[in-house]
């Protein structure tokens, strides 16, 4: 599928139509909507097991849902596999870091790059003229982009199994941006870390999503409600699969219901028992 | 395990220095040395017995760099490599005494070299064809499927089947003069140093082409998959194709040591490839370093020559105790198995960790922190 469409910003780039997602007869997500716009930073909430990540796992390709569709810049991509969708500019963290940890920060963040590299195995294995090239082409923009913003110029070549949990976390975004994304799925970047690290790690979403340079839409999955409120344009509170409230931060917050979600009602929680 | 330290002094001005293989002149000085000993003074200084021996470390490093791919870099377990290696083998056999070549393919020499480069192929996408039940299914059950590999094509196709072809019998014999490369008359390979030179060529080529992938784009995403596979396919990796492509050049790979492998024979048969010698390669990359090329080429060295030395010491005591002679390949194998033992109990790294180690010793000395 060729989607190349230019969206300007303030568009909708990604809709979901309804989405059902059952395990066996566990119902994840309950027709679920929702319309991510351009530029914007849309969060999702809810308590544990509300299906945020789940819906995380819709999105980039990992679940495919029972029902209901997922339209990128207009176009269905609900078949479409992982791969493919990382070739249309989603890219995305994991909650649980998911870094390849035999490799150095170096090669992680190359790899995010994978999609824009040409060298196949022949010209790979001679690593001659293309393939040597385009390694420092994109060896460039990696110091000079990446590796700059994220501010990891002192563990470029390090294993990244060895690194602390903050680092680790800001290497996989790293390289997530790495594939110069057009939307970027954050779940639970902060998940873990210090206070320090979590000033860091909000600063450098900032950065990815406002900065001229990247300008990259972001859903963030979170559970720190101050981070949530401070970033987002738009909140999105699920709770049980079902969405509750899709609006700003200011209507977020004066919404009984979610202040219910957050801090349980008596029959509700009766019968999911 | 891969950084290495840079001398004091020694800056990087630009990418290309720091994408180089040798980045300074001291390494490079070891290895103009290195390449001197292997093409000079190993083939000026040994016997034809220290020769074969070499060339059997040759054999091996081609065997086992197939399967460091796939285990130490792809993360794919594989324990049928040797069935490619038949592959190869006979392919390579089947072409250069079966193939109607026409005269000229012949006198220049040109059948033995075109039949490695079509066995290495076969080999390839005979491997892939094994390849196949990785896109569903990962780590133990992978083995077996691998394992299948070899009962299928060494005991069932090859012995039932391919060695029926030509009506010679079990073994194909492989008369001097049939291995030939290159229209000179000193083409022919029929001594050791022929075939040492041959398999060192082949054998270097090899590891400069893995290393090569193994720092562009294809091998990246090899070592993504072996370390997080769903990952690897969030951020764009095709995880089936890049497995079978792995698949496709160890047996690729495979198919070159094989067919290789056959100049050193003077006939060729199924029991050159039994499924121990699958293990045993599997056996040369725990001891050598899973995921090194380093250790793929120590691990070889280390497990030919301490068998010959295995050899040489149990030999003298044979005429004191003939039983022992008899039962040497029952030795060797439980040598084989108290090696793997011993090296994942006391250096699960392998040989290449302590190589690096023992590198980074010397390069910080005296300041090692």
């Amino acid at each position: 599928m060729n989607v190349s469409k230019d969206i300007k910003p303030g568009e909708v780039l990604l809709e979901l139509e309804e989405i059902q997602m059952f395990f066996g007869k566990v119902c994840a997500l309950n027709g679920v909507s929702t319309k991510i716009k351009k530029g914007e930073i849309h969060s999702v909430i809810g308590p544990n097991g509300a299906g945020k990540t789940v819906m995380m796992n819709c999105i980039s390709g990992l679940y495919h849902p029972q029902k209901g569709n997922i339209y990128y810049k207009g176009e269905k991509i609900n078949g479409l596999k992982p791969h493919n969708r990382a070739k249309l500019g989603i890219a995305r963290t994991f909650q649980k870091v998911e870094v390849f940890g035999g490799m150095t920060v170096l090669d992680n963040i190359r790899l995010g790059r994978h999609i824009h590299y040409n060298s196949g195995i022949i010209s790979g294995s001679l690593y001659m003229g293309k393939t040597g090239k385009e390694e420092i082409e994109h060896r460039k923009f990696i110091e000079e982009e990446i590796i700059d913003l994220l501010e990891i110029e002192h563990i470029r070549h390090k294993p990244v199994g060895m690194l602390p949990y903050g680092l680790q976390k800001r290497v996989e975004l790293g390289r997530a941006i790495a594939l110069e994304p057009e939307l970027l799925l954050l779940d639970e970047p902060l998940a873990g870390l210090n206070l320090e690290e979590v000033e860091d790690m909000a600063r450098f979403i900032l950065d990815v999503n406002q900065e001229e340079r990247w300008k990259v839409t972001c859903i963030l999955v979170e559970h720190d409600m101050g981070v949530v409120m401070d970033l987002s344009d738009n909140v999105f509170v699920l709770n049980f699969g079902n969405m509750i409230v899709d609006g700003t931060p200011e209507e977020v917050q004066g919404n009984p219901e979610v202040v219910r979600a957050y801090l349980g009602e008596e029959d509700l929680y009766a019968t999911r028992r | 395990m891969s950084t290495t330290f840079l001398p004091c002094g020694v800056y990087h001005e630009n990418y290309k220095q720091d994408h180089a293989w040798w980045q300074t002149k001291f390494i490079k000085s070891k290895m103009f040395l290195l390449f001197i000993t292997l093409f000079f003074i190993i083939p000026w200084m040994s016997d034809s017995y220290s020769l074969s021996i070499c060339n059997q470390i040759g054999y091996t490093i081609l065997g086992a760099l197939g399967v460091q791919l796939l285990i130490g870099f792809c993360g794919q377990v594989t324990l049928g490599h040797a069935a490619f290696l038949a592959v190869g083998a006979y392919v390579s056999t089947l072409l250069v005494l079966e193939f109607p070549w026409p005269a000229v393919f012949i006198e220049l020499g040109l059948a033995y070299p075109i039949s490695i480069f079509i066995a290495a192929i076969t080999a390839g996408l005979w491997s892939v064809l094994f390849g196949l039940p990785s896109a569903r299914v990962k780590g133990f059950y992978l083995i077996l499927t691998t394992m299948a590999a070899q009962f299928i094509t060494v005991d069932f196709i090859i012995t039932q089947y391919v060695s029926q072809i030509g009506g010679r019998g079990q073994a194909f014999s492989l008369p001097l003069g049939t291995i030939k490369v290159g229209p000179w008359a000193w083409g022919v390979i029929d001594s050791d140093i022929k075939i040492y030179y041959m398999m060192i060529v082949l054998t270097i080529i090899c590891v400069v082409g893995v290393v090569n992938l193994l720092r562009s784009r294809v091998g990246r995403a090899w070592v993504a998959i072996r370390d997080n596979d769903i990952s690897a396919e969030v951020m764009g990796i095709d995880i089936i194709k890049y497995k079978l492509l792995a698949f496709f050049v160890a047996g690729f790979i495979g198919g070159i040591a094989g067919a290789v492998w056959i100049s050193n024979l003077a006939a060729i048969s199924p029991e050159h490839f039994p499924w121990f010698w699958s293990l045993w390669l599997v056996g040369v990359i725990l001891i050598g370093g899973v995921g090194s090329i380093h250790g793929t080429i120590f691990g070889s060295i280390f497990m030919v020559v301490v068998m010959e030395l295995l050899q040489m010491a149990v030999m003298p005591l044979a005429d004191t105790y003939p039983k022992l002679l008899m039962d040497f390949l029952f030795i060797k194998e439980a040598a084989f198995g108290l090696a793997i033992c011993a090296f994942l109990i006391f250096e699960p790294n392998g040989l290449a960790y302590r190589w690096w180690q023992a590198k980074n010793y010397f390069n910080l000395w005296p300041f090692s922190y």
